[in-house]
Parts: C-alpha cells; sequence; structure tokens
C-alpha cells in the first residue's frame, strides 16, 4: 500500500469511526457522511488515471450526484426533527427504544 | 401524501430495486441501493409524528452508512484486483467490508438494533415495504457474492441472528416489534444456507415474502398494532383471525403449513453437508420464536377477554378484506404439498 | 512535486480526522472545507483538472449551505473546538486506532511513492478526464438519466419531509 492509498484509505476509516461513535449533533453524523463520500471521491476520480481508462471517469461524477442526494435528504430531515423535537441532539431520538 | 409524490416515490422503489437486482456492476448496484433508500424515507416519516421522525433519521444514517461500506469495499476490490464485476469480489478485506455492510442493510444479528425501531415508527405498510421489498437487494447482492464470502463469518452472523431475533422477540408486546425479530430469525435462516444452496436462500425469501405479507395484511386490515388490541380484534373480523392464526403457526413453520417447507429443506441441505451441529442449533432456536408465534395466536383467536360492549359483533361494518389478503393467506397456508414443483421451479 | 503531494494526502487525513473527533458543527465545516480544498489540489496536481473543478465548485457551495444551516438550527451557547478536552480524547483515541492499524497490520510501504498523472498514457489531444466526462452525454447517457432522476427524487423527497408549513411553522406533532 502506497501512501496515497494510506491516507485515503485512512480518511474513509476515520469518518466511519466518527460517524460509528458518539455524535453530538445530526448535522455533524452528516458531516462524517458527507467526508466518508469525500475520501471515496477522490480514489474513484484517480482509479481511470492509474489504469487508462477514460470512460470511468463518469463514476466520480455520479458518485457526487447522488451524495448532493444524500446531503440534500439529511438535511431536509434535519429540519424535520427541528420541528418535531426542538434540537438537533441525537440523545433526543430516543422514543423507540426497547 | 400528495399523488404525485406517491407515484414518483413508488415509481423509485420499483426502478432502484430492478437497478440493483439486474446489474452487474457495483456502482450500478451502489445506484440502485441509493435510489431505494432515498424513495422509502418519505413513506416511513409519512405520518410527520415524531416518531416517524426518528425511525427515518435511524433508518437514512444507517442505510447511507452501509451503502457508502459498500462503495467503499468494491472500491478496494478494484484497486487491487482491477474488476468492478459483482461477482468478482476476491480481495479477502473488500469480502469482509461487504459482509458487514450488507449485514447492516439487512439488520443482520450483531448490525440488528435499527430494524425494530424503524420497523415500530413507521405504518404497518410501510413496514410491510421494510422488511420485505428493501430486503431484496441486499439478499440478491450476497447471492451473487456468495462464492467469495467467507463460510464461518456468514455462519456465526446466521445463528446469532436466530439467537437475537427469537430471544429479544420474547418480551415485546407491539406486533411490529415482534415481527421485526421475526424477521431477523428468518434471515439467520436465509444466510446459514446460502454457501451451500443459493436456490434455497431465494426460495426461503420468497416463502417468508408471502408469509410475512399475509401477516401484515391482515394485522393491517383491524389495525392490530399490540397485543391487547388483538385480544378485541376478534370483534372486527372473526374469520380473518381464524385464518391469522393459521398463518402466524406457518410463520412459526409448523408442519403441514407453508413455512415448514424452507425450514425442512435447510435441515436437510445442512445434514448433506454435513452440518449437523449447526442445523441442530437453529432448529432449537426457532423453537423461541415459536412460543411468539403462539402466544400471537393464542390472543388472536383462542382468548376471549372482557369486551366493552356486550354484543359479540361491533355494530358498525369495517371494510371487507381485500382479494390480496386472501391469496396470500391461501398461499401461505395450503403451499406445503407443492413443494417439489417449486423447488424444482427456482 | 511527490513530497508536495504526500503532503496534501496528509493534510486530506488532518480534515477528516478534524470532521471525525466530534467538534461543535462549526467546526467540523471547517475540517470538511480543509479536506476538500485539499482533494481538489491532489487531484489537480495529478492533472484531473476537470473533476477536480466540479469537486471544488460542487463541494465548496454546498458547504456554505451546510455552515448556514448549522449555524441556524444547531447553534451551541458554548461551542467546542479541537483544544476542548472532550474533542481532543476523540481526536487522540482516533489516532491511536490508525497507528495501531498501521503498525500491527504492517501495511504501509513508504518507498512506494511513484506518482502516475493523467499523461501516464501519453500526450493526447483531449485530456482523459475530459473525454471521459463527455461520455457522459453519448454513452453513458443511461447513467446521466439515473442521476437526474435521482435528483428529481430528492426534489419530491425533501418537498415530503418538510411539509406542513400550514400548520405553522414549528410544528408540535
Amino acid at each position: 500500500m502506497s501512501p496515497f492509498h494510506f491516507s485515503f484509505y485512512t480518511a474513509f476509516t476515520l469518518s466511519s469511526l466518527g460517524l460509528a461513535f458518539h455524535r453530538t449533533h445530526f448535522i455533524s453524523a452528516l458531516l462524517c457522511l458527507e467526508s466518508m463520500m469525500l475520501s471515496m471521491f477522490i480514489p474513484l476520480s484517480l482509479w481511470p488515471i492509474e489504469n487508462l481508462t477514460p470512460s470511468f471517469t463518469l463514476v466520480p461524477i455520479l458518485m457526487l450526484a447522488f451524495s448532493a442526494c444524500e446531503a440534500g435528504t439529511g438535511l431536509a430531515m434535519l429540519v424535520a426533527s427541528t420541528r418535531t423535537h426542538g434540537s438537533d441532539h441525537l440523545h433526543t431520538l430516543n422514543l423507540l427504544q426497547c | 401524501m400528495n399523488p404525485h409524490a406517491k407515484l414518483i416515490i413508488s415509481l423509485s422503489l420499483i426502478t432502484g430495486t430492478t437497478i440493483t437486482i439486474s446489474s452487474n456492476h457495483w456502482i450500478m448496484a451502489w445506484t440502485g441501493l441509493e435510489i431505494n433508500t432515498l424513495a422509502i424515507i418519505p413513506l416511513i416519516s409519512k405520518s410527520h409524528h415524531p416518531r416517524a421522525i426518528e425511525a427515518s433519521i435511524k433508518y437514512f444514517l444507517t442505510q447511507s452508512a452501509a451503502s457508502a461500506l459498500i462503495l467503499f469495499s468494491s472500491m478496494i476490490n478494484a484497486w487491487s484486483t482491477g474488476q468492478w464485476d459483482i461477482t468478482q469480489l476476491n480481495n479477502p478485506v473488500s469480502c469482509l467490508m461487504m459482509t458487514m455492510a450488507i449485514a447492516i442493510k439487512l439488520g443482520l444479528a450483531p448490525f440488528h438494533f435499527w430494524f425494530p425501531e424503524v420497523l415500530q415508527g413507521s405504518s404497518l405498510t410501510t413496514a410491510l415495504l421494510l422488511s420485505t421489498l428493501m430486503k431484496l437487494p441486499p439478499t440478491i447482492l450476497l447471492l451473487l457474492t456468495s462464492q467469495s464470502l467467507n463460510p464461518s463469518l456468514l455462519t456465526l452472523l446466521a445463528i446469532s441472528s436466530a439467537v437475537l431475533g427469537g430471544w429479544m422477540g420474547l418480551n415485546q408486546t407491539q406486533t411490529r416489534k415482534i415481527l421485526a425479530f421475526s424477521s431477523i430469525s428468518h434471515l439467520g435462516w436465509m444466510i446459514v444456507i446460502i454457501i451451500y444452496n443459493p436456490k434455497l436462500t431465494l426460495l426461503t425469501f420468497i416463502i417468508y415474502t408471502t408469509l410475512t405479507s399475509a401477516v401484515f395484511l391482515s394485522l393491517n386490515q383491524s389495525k392490530i398494532l399490540k397485543l391487547s388490541t388483538m385480544l378485541i380484534s376478534w370483534t372486527k373480523t372473526p374469520m380473518l383471525n381464524a385464518t391469522l392464526m393459521l398463518t402466524l403457526l406457518s410463520l412459526a413453520g409448523l408442519p403441514p403449513l407453508t413455512g415448514f417447507m424452507p425450514k425442512w429443506l435447510i435441515i436437510q441441505e445442512l445434514t448433506k453437508q454435513e452440518m449437523t451441529p449447526t442445523a441442530t442449533i437453529i432448529t432449537l432456536l426457532s423453537l423461541l420464536g415459536l412460543f411468539f408465534y403462539l402466544r400471537l395466536a393464542y390472543h388472536s383467536t383462542i382468548t376471549l377477554p372482557p369486551n366493552t360492549s356486550n354484543h359479540m359483533k361491533l355494530w358498525y361494518t369495517n371494510k371487507t378484506p381485500n382479494t390480496s389478503t386472501a391469496i396470500l393467506t391461501t398461499l401461505s397456508t395450503l403451499l406445503l404439498p407443492l413443494s417439489p414443483l417449486i423447488i424444482t421451479m427456482t | 512535486m511527490t513530497y508536495f503531494v504526500i503532503f496534501l494526502g496528509v493534510s486530506f487525513i488532518l480534515g477528516a480526522l478534524a470532521v471525525a473527533s466530534n467538534p461543535s458543527p462549526y467546526y467540523g465545516v471547517v475540517g470538511l472545507v480543509l479536506a476538500s480544498v485539499v482533494g481538489c489540489g491532489w487531484l489537480m496536481s495529478l492533472g484531473v483538472s476537470f473533476i477536480s473543478l466540479a469537486l471544488f465548485m460542487i463541494y465548496l457551495g454546498g458547504m456554505l449551505v451546510v455552515f448556514v444551516y448549522s449555524v441556524s438550527l444547531a447553534a451551541d451557547p458554548y461551542p467546542e473546538a479541537w483544544g476542548d478536552w472532550g474533542v481532543m480524547g476523540y481526536g487522540l483515541g482516533l489516532v491511536l486506532v490508525v497507528v495501531l492499524g498501521v503498525v500491527w497490520g504492517e501495511a504501509i510501504d513508504f518507498w512506494e511513492v511513484g506518482v502516475v498523472t493523467v499523461d501516464g498514457g501519453g500526450v493526447s489531444l483531449v485530456r482523459l478526464d475530459f473525454s471521459g466526462v463527455a461520455v457522459l452525454y453519448s454513452y453513458g447517457v443511461g447513467l446521466f438519466l439515473v442521476a437526474g432522476w435521482g435528483l428529481l427524487l430528492v426534489l419530491f423527497v425533501v418537498l415530503e419531509l418538510v411539509r406542513g408549513l400550514s400548520r405553522g411553522a414549528i410544528r408540535a406533532v
């Protein structure tokens, strides 16, 4: 594994660990998701360069579009949870626990 | 819900599922999963109740993290082997991560905590969609990659799902949570056989879909959300309650009913593969499930609790059960004699 | 140049760490902006100019929106930056996990630093990523339509999620 692979694998691992552990704010979890997507975007756009397949270059664009979709839905749910729960703190989401 | 939005959302559910199950490139599979996740969210939060919003947030976070993991593990595979083909998952690290990600998506046992809560927060019809249609694409991905996955890891996941699905369902009084745990333990049965006979997994999935659709639609008919409502539901639709008992026993897997078929075949296949301990353990664990199914069946038909009215039948007329409930109930009780035909078809 | 790219990679990790260590959302956005700017520089230094441009425009534009959201909805009375003990504890824990992974896995080879740029296949008339993205309008039109369908779907999803203005701006139930 070269240092370049190391840096994006580590960035993905760090942000997914950050999502898995305790987050105070919902928007902070959304930022972690975005960071996961960003650290996948870089290697996805370097892959066609390394393998000389130009037609694969459209995949990062597709991925960016869908991560924008996820971010939009996440922000809409942020608004919805602020309306119903009064804040976006993740520890207020405790109505459904077993 | 706005009819235009409903049209777009139901079309997207169909499109997303179709894209995922018909793709052979990881990117398209991921795209279909994303479309599916985005499309089900407004259906979960349809009532705009705080519980519904909470369920949709939990669903969104787990599912999008799981699909990011799927894309990342396929990307690791592509960097090391140069392949984006779904069936060519050769890198061991990406196999491990892919198993984890699909387990999160399906709600298999160590990653199952989101599933009962999301089901509890959504309506019965959305819960039906969540436990059948939304589980089809991850199951298909698991089927396609099943050659390269780790057998002992999958067996471990399966047995822990059967344990936790049976055990945590014992203490529940909410029907949606009980059905969620039943779904988890059925997933255990599906996963235990996936390496040895993937067709049986598909067969189990189809039979499970039929049975659980019958149960969910019957419950939705008389709006049974908890056991105490179930006790007085015989005043609304007595006949449907009698068939509901049969459907629940079929879901438990008792012999003359349809639900026995997948269990029978899986036990037979496991013994053929000389995995008798696994077969014994998972069969014994299904007894835990049998307990709460029996309790549901008992509450639905056999008890006559003190009722608020003096009449045996409620004076207002319910709407009659629809055709799909009738068909699904029939299928879920009477299909066992046809099992040779079904086995040759799948 | 190689060392500059390695520097960018390290800064990328630091950006992800800044997001992951659970600071207040304002500062988390700063970490994400750092990571995206550094990622753009990384792609740019390897010659992937068009995708880097798209990332810069879309990501930083999007981050501006997220920043405004976080200020308006997630306002903390005492925002926690990385100097705070809790945040620093998270950050150090995550760094420890990464260091343990590197030491235990022995996976990283620091001497394998060769860089493949966009001109690795020889100089051509159109750069590799330009021609690749242009495929989105010809052979890749299916993907284009799928992405467009996804964005349309999100429009309806967002509308359904945030509906309820008729019942007042703050909806009790």
